[in-house]
């Protein structure tokens, strides 16, 4: 081999692993909002069993107008490196990082759903109070593993470790599926003799669910997408399946094809959205049309890439009356 | 980012057309093999055994070359090892000279090291016999899937190709087209100087080339010249007679069919020993077998633990017809080869590092072609391989 150097990596990548080695997120922001969305819940002050939320959640109200600023430079301009130059498009348009976070911030008082907060609700419905490191959650370095920056990424994944040993972590439950693949599998193999056990929410959740009632409210057909790194990577595909069948109410139509194993990508596969946003966008609306093809009143999924980017393309298909939840929430919502 | 390469993706995923006759092509590419699967499930089994073979192959090329070529010498034919791209074009030059008429058979590692285009620029006048590879090279397009070059190309396109070509307006139908493309080719497999084929599969211990199809074109275009060139990728070599045909069967079905119209065995020459026990060669086939074993890289790439998993590739094309990003820009994410596993040959086999880089970052990394290569070949595992060396080196 024996490549080119950094300059071959798309920017939008570059920037989001210069954040992480710079600031410990993704969109080099101050840590302090890392954990506003926690206000109000109470956590173990023991942090033996840790809640993960991971950036991407965490930062899920800031990195939708982030991604749509470059979706529209993209299709303003001829000009191919544009959307690559992710940093300058923000100064480009007069947006600024504080400005974008500001508005989010004040958005997300008002808004209606809350991932992770209804993430805690259910875990501790079924008996787990998790502590939670707040504004010193470290970040897991996934996207700088799947940028190719594989040096820095064992850096960073080493002094997560460090962090979590020092907390007193004995066990995670992280819910973000690319932290959990990082952090269990990835950190593995830098971290050969880590003792920390680190499973995935729905993990949790599936294994407990017979502690618990649940009922939704209304009833309803729901489709699942099985996310990239949770179904194909961790082989998590049964257990939100058992999760989803064991609410009343609720009937789980599947894909055509592409559902489980063969589930397809929702087009947000590792930062893809800021390195191709106009292919990353009719991606997701293929997806989109894949499982609105189900019949499925509500499409459920668990991770926040593909969130953003399957309610941007329900919004693409003009389809009302069908929602796209987080499985947390969905879970929340049932629970009587 | 390559400026052009950006510039191509977004045409491609402007054009309803590709996105139309793709996703034609893929409900059709799962039905089909789900058929063929179930039909014949002990496929599954055998691809693990196929896997192992090629493991083993892919650390023994260079001798099994010579051992293939040794048996192909014994049956009458002669062979080759070309060390790069170049020196398989210039023995395949040497054998054709110039102002011949050329028939071609669909092959991936022809269009690796350029010939057609080669043999064109020395004055030959070369035809392209696969029916998609026809219709491509009218178009002046280049294949956009390994077994269905013209996959992004709807029945409407081809239709007013035809017309043109033949200065008649012809219908929609596709078998209108499909008997305009052999009225067209039928005399100049007979008129031509020279065949060309590649092989899917090539026993050692026989010197024998597996040439798989459906349209009849490889028969004719390997029986009907006087000479037979069949130009071959070592991945594509494996110890056995037997080994090969579990290759083959394999290959075919993960290609979506139960079973092809035609599998071609080719071992030398024909000959013919009916007057006086003397024997001849040239009697109904060609007088000359000549087999080329291109290493071009394939040798080195073996020595890497994980990047040598592409050459176990068996080119079923299984894996293009589940990459969500090939599914709307069919082959303009690719170089000689596709989508993800075409990455590692853009990057260790053509050598073309900007491109790779390019095409490694097109990659969703999703994984679904790992679920369906028979293989089980981790692409997302190369690519991240590949994206470390950019970054890092």
């Amino acid at each position: 081999m024996g490549y080119k150097g950094r300059q071959l990596v798309p920017s939008g990548l570059t920037y989001i692993a210069d954040n992480i080695k710079n600031k410990g997120n993704i969109l080099g922001l101050p840590a302090s909002y890392r954990a506003g969305w926690a206000g109000g819940i109470k956590f173990s002050e023991d942090k033996s069993t840790l809640f993960f939320a991971g950036c991407g959640y965490q930062y899920a109200d800031m990195l939708e107008p982030l991604v749509n600023v470059i979706k529209t430079a993209d299709k303003m301009t001829d000009n191919p490196d544009l959307p690559m130059l992710m940093s300058s498009i923000p100064r480009k348009f007069g947006i600024d990082a504080t400005r974008l976070l500001g508005s989010a911030l004040s958005r997300q008082s008002k808004k209606a759903d809350n991932i992770l907060k209804d993430a805690i609700n259910v875990l501790k419905a079924i008996g787990i109070e998790p502590g939670y490191l707040g504004q010193d959650e470290p970040c897991c370095g996934a996207p700088l593993y799947h940028s190719g920056f594989q040096q820095d990424y064992a850096l960073v994944v080493r002094q997560a470790y460090e962090r979590f040993a020092a907390a007193g972590v004995r066990r995670i439950i992280s819910i973000v599926p690319s932290c959990t693949y990082a952090l269990r599998d990835l950190a593995g193999k830098i971290l050969p003799e880590k003792t920390i056990e680190v499973k995935h929410f729905i993990e949790v959740l599936a294994d407990n669910i017979s502690s618990i009632k649940l009922e939704y409210p209304q009833s309803v057909k729901v489709t699942y997408h099985d996310p990239c790194q949770l179904g194909r990577y961790m082989g998590l595909i049964e257990q939100p399946r058992r999760v989803l069948k064991s609410i009343k109410n609720l009937e789980l139509v599947e894909a055509q094809w592409t559902s489980g194993e063969w589930s397809t990508c929702c087009g947000g596969g590792g930062g893809f959205e800021v390195v191709f946003p106009d292919i990353s966008y009719s991606l997701s609306i293929n997806r989109i049309e894949e499982l609105i093809a189900t019949g499925a009143d509500i499409i459920v999924t668990q991770c926040p890439g593909c969130m953003l980017q399957l309610r941007s393309g329900l919004k693409g298909t003009k389809r009302e009356n069908i929602e796209v939840l987080d499985l947390a929430t969905l879970v929340a919502r049932a629970i009587i | 980012m390559q400026k052009e390469y950006r510039k191509e993706l977004k045409a491609a995923l402007a054009n309803s057309r590709i996105k139309l006759a793709l996703s034609r092509a893929i409900s059709s590419y799962r039905q089909n093999t789900n058929n063929a699967l179930k039909k014949y499930p002990h496929t599954i089994k055998m691809a693990e055994e196929v896997l192992k073979i090629k493991q083993y192959a892919i650390q023994h090329m260079y001798d099994l070359a010579q051992e293939a070529g040794k048996n192909i010498e014994e049956n009458k034919g002669k062979y080759y090892i070309a060390m790069t791209a170049d020196e398989a074009l210039t023995i395949i030059s040497k054998l054709i000279g110039r102002g011949k008429l050329v028939v071609k058979a669909k092959s991936m590692t022809a269009e690796e090291i350029g010939l057609r285009e080669h043999l064109e620029q020395e004055g030959n006048e070369v035809y392209e016999t696969d029916l998609g590879e026809f219709i491509i090279q009218k178009l002046g397009s280049r294949p956009m899937h390994i077994l269905s070059p013209a996959i992004h190309v709807p029945r409407e396109d081809v239709a007013s190709l035809f017309s043109k070509i033949i200065g008649r307006e012809l219908p929609t139908d596709i078998p209108t087209l499909v008997a305009t493309a052999r009225e067209l080719l039928r005399d100049k497999f007979i008129r031509a100087d020279v065949g060309i084929s590649s092989a899917n599969v090539v026993s050692a211990d026989t010197g024998t080339l597996f040439l798989i199809e459906n349209e009849g074109n490889i028969r004719l275009a390997t029986s009907a010249p006087p000479v037979h060139i069949a130009l071959v990728g070592m991945e594509k070599l494996v110890p056995t007679l037997e080994d090969a045909f579990k290759v083959s069967e394999v290959t075919w079905r993960y290609a979506n069919y139960a079973i092809p119209s035609y599998v071609s065995l080719i071992s030398g020459p024909s000959k013919t020993g009916d007057i006086e026990k003397v024997t001849t060669y040239g009697a109904h086939g060609p007088r000359e077998l000549h087999v080329i074993f291109l290493d071009g890289g394939r040798v080195k790439l073996a020595e890497d633990p994980v990047l040598r998993q592409a050459l176990y590739c068996l080119r079923c094309g299984g894996c293009l017809y589940e990459c969500p990003v090939f599914s709307l820009t069919a082959g303009y994410f690719g170089d000689k080869y596709f989508a993800g596993i075409g990455t590692v040959w853009a990057a260790e086999i053509s050598k073309n590092i900007e491109k790779a880089s390019s095409m490694a970052y097109t990659c969703l990394t999703c994984g679904r072609c790992k679920i369906r290569c028979p293989m089980k070949i981790d692409v997302p595992e190369m690519i991240m391989k590949i994206r470390k060396s950019i970054a890092e080196e």
